[in-house]
């Protein structure tokens, strides 16, 4: 068994950014999510990614995402020119999310396998801490139509996910007997479908139904010999993953923590 | 060239000048002529930038250490069981040490001066403290036996990485992985609950193959 440095991977043209504003302010959230009430930008991002995350694109009008970041029109459109514009940015700031995981994670230069499950428990971890994943995700259903940007963004995660397949195959762990791409869409679509069933409001049971998926699914791929190993490390994720999401709650909205923080007397 | 820029450019060749003296014959046979030498510069430019070998050997240790800490530390930072991290992370920072001249240097001078300097005695007490930490983790997480210290834990895991280190010839990587892995393979039972232990002997057995043979690096 050969196993080469994940570092290898050509991971930037995996996943290619998606946004068209790089400026200072359109940082992800990660990054402003504690304390201060940032930018006019971030605000309404945020207060976007709360109204996206709990209902759907069109029951949400401008009028709801402007109250709940408590600013005027004017502001906005200094910003974004439409309620598509917003959309698109809180994408673009999932798409730069999931980027900085899989520069993390390609750090730790594990073996394919291993990372590809270390990145859906990622994901899926911040699909339970961050108001703008949970939006982000919703958001790709939705603008389907619409736009190109959802099939774009699809397509890098099948791409990066096949990166990983091609990998887990040469190095023994997947055996050699599918098309790396067809295993890719399967394991995409079991993240994203298992993520869509499950209650937003119950992480833990999320987690749990990807647990099973992935136990279920991935001795279909995998080397016989191995499959107890990976049922084990998937496990020891799950164990890691459900500690943090029960030991973090949901990233508070930026601007209800501003507002609503006791001030000190 | 901003002046600034050319200081620093002077100030890394003539600290890859001694890394290279330093690897070849010692810290003790090294003469500052021949580092200024090999660097092409004056002693002037030496002395301006370290005034005497000892703080040449320490800014050496500085940057060296800096690529092992880093790597470890990022090793750390994933969402891993904390008892992966700290099998992963020495052989993440043993790879260095074979393939990286630059890390391998600063280990090596770190031994030799850790009576004598101060930055070289710091070196393995930051690495206890942040194996302890990870330690500490793998205690809550149920990986580690009952009534361990995991301070006594690291301090095990550490003296079987800086054996290797010391047992084995630079030149021979391969070797350097195989005895770290044969004593990891001998701590396991004594550190790991039974109920893990089938698989983190497995994940060790992964771990030295993730880090094939390397021939130390020249450059």
């Amino acid at each position: 068994m050969e196993l080469t440095v994940a570092a290898e991977l050509p991971w930037r043209d995996a996943i290619p950014p998606v946004r068209r504003d790089p400026d200072e302010t359109g940082r992800a959230m990660t990054e402003v999510s504690e304390g201060r009430a940032g930018t006019t930008r971030q605000r309404l991002i945020a207060a976007a990614s709360r109204q996206f995350a709990r209902r759907s694109y069109s029951m949400v009008s401008l009028d709801d995402i402007l109250a709940e970041a408590e600013l005027t029109k004017g502001a906005m459109y200094f910003h974004f020119p439409s309620k598509q514009a917003l959309a698109l940015a809180i994408i673009d700031d999932l798409s730069e999310m999931s980027r900085t995981a899989v520069t993390e994670l390609l750090a730790h230069r594990m073996s394919g396998l291993e990372t590809l499950v270390d990145f859906f428990y990622l994901r899926a971890v911040q699909d339970t801490q961050y108001e703008l994943a949970r939006a982000g995700v919703r958001l790709l259903e939705t603008l389907d139509d619409t736009t190109a940007v959802p099939s774009t963004l699809w397509q890098s995660w099948i791409e990066f996910v096949t990166t990983l397949t091609q990998k887990a195959i040469a190095e023994g762990d997947f055996i050699n007997q599918y098309d790396p791409e067809d295993i890719a869409k399967i394991l995409v679509a079991l993240w994203v479908g298992m993520r869509r069933i499950s209650d937003p409001e119950k992480p833990e049971l999320y987690l749990d139904n990807l647990q099973k998926a992935l136990i279920l699914t991935l001795p279909s791929f995998t080397d016989p010999d191995r499959i107890g190993y990976f049922t084990q490390f998937i496990k020891r994720r799950h164990t890691v993953a459900v500690k943090k999401v029960s030991a973090e709650a949901l990233s508070p909205d930026l601007h209800t923590t501003a507002l609503s923080a006791p001030t000190d007397p | 060239m901003v002046p600034q820029a050319r200081s620093e450019i002077t100030r890394q060749k003539i600290l890859n000048a001694a890394i290279d003296l330093f690897s070849e014959v010692g810290y003790a046979a090294a003469g500052l002529g021949e580092i200024i030498d090999r660097a092409g510069m004056t002693k002037g430019a030496l002395y301006h930038h370290f005034d005497s070998k000892e703080a040449l050997a320490t800014a050496v240790i500085e940057q060296g250490t800096k690529l092992t800490r880093d790597a470890f530390h990022r090793v750390c930072e994933s969402s891993s069981p904390a008892l992966e991290n700290m099998i992963h992370g020495v052989f993440v920072v043993t790879n260095l040490v074979v393939t990286d001249k630059t890390a391998r240097t600063a280990e090596q001078l770190t031994r030799g001066l850790a009576d004598f300097n101060d930055a070289a005695s710091q070196v393995w007490s930051g690495r206890l403290d942040a194996m302890t930490t990870q330690a500490s983790r793998a205690s809550t997480e149920g990986d580690l036996q009952e009534g361990l210290d995991p301070s006594a834990v690291s301090e095990s895991i550490l003296n079987a990485m800086l054996g290797a280190q010391l047992l084995t010839r630079t030149e021979d990587g391969d070797d350097h992985i195989k005895k770290l892995t044969r004593s990891l393979e001998l701590l396991l039972p004594a550190i790991a609950v039974d109920t893990s232990l089938g698989y983190f002997r497995e994940f060790l057995a992964r771990e030295s193959l993730r880090h094939p043979p390397g021939n130390p690096s020249t450059d």
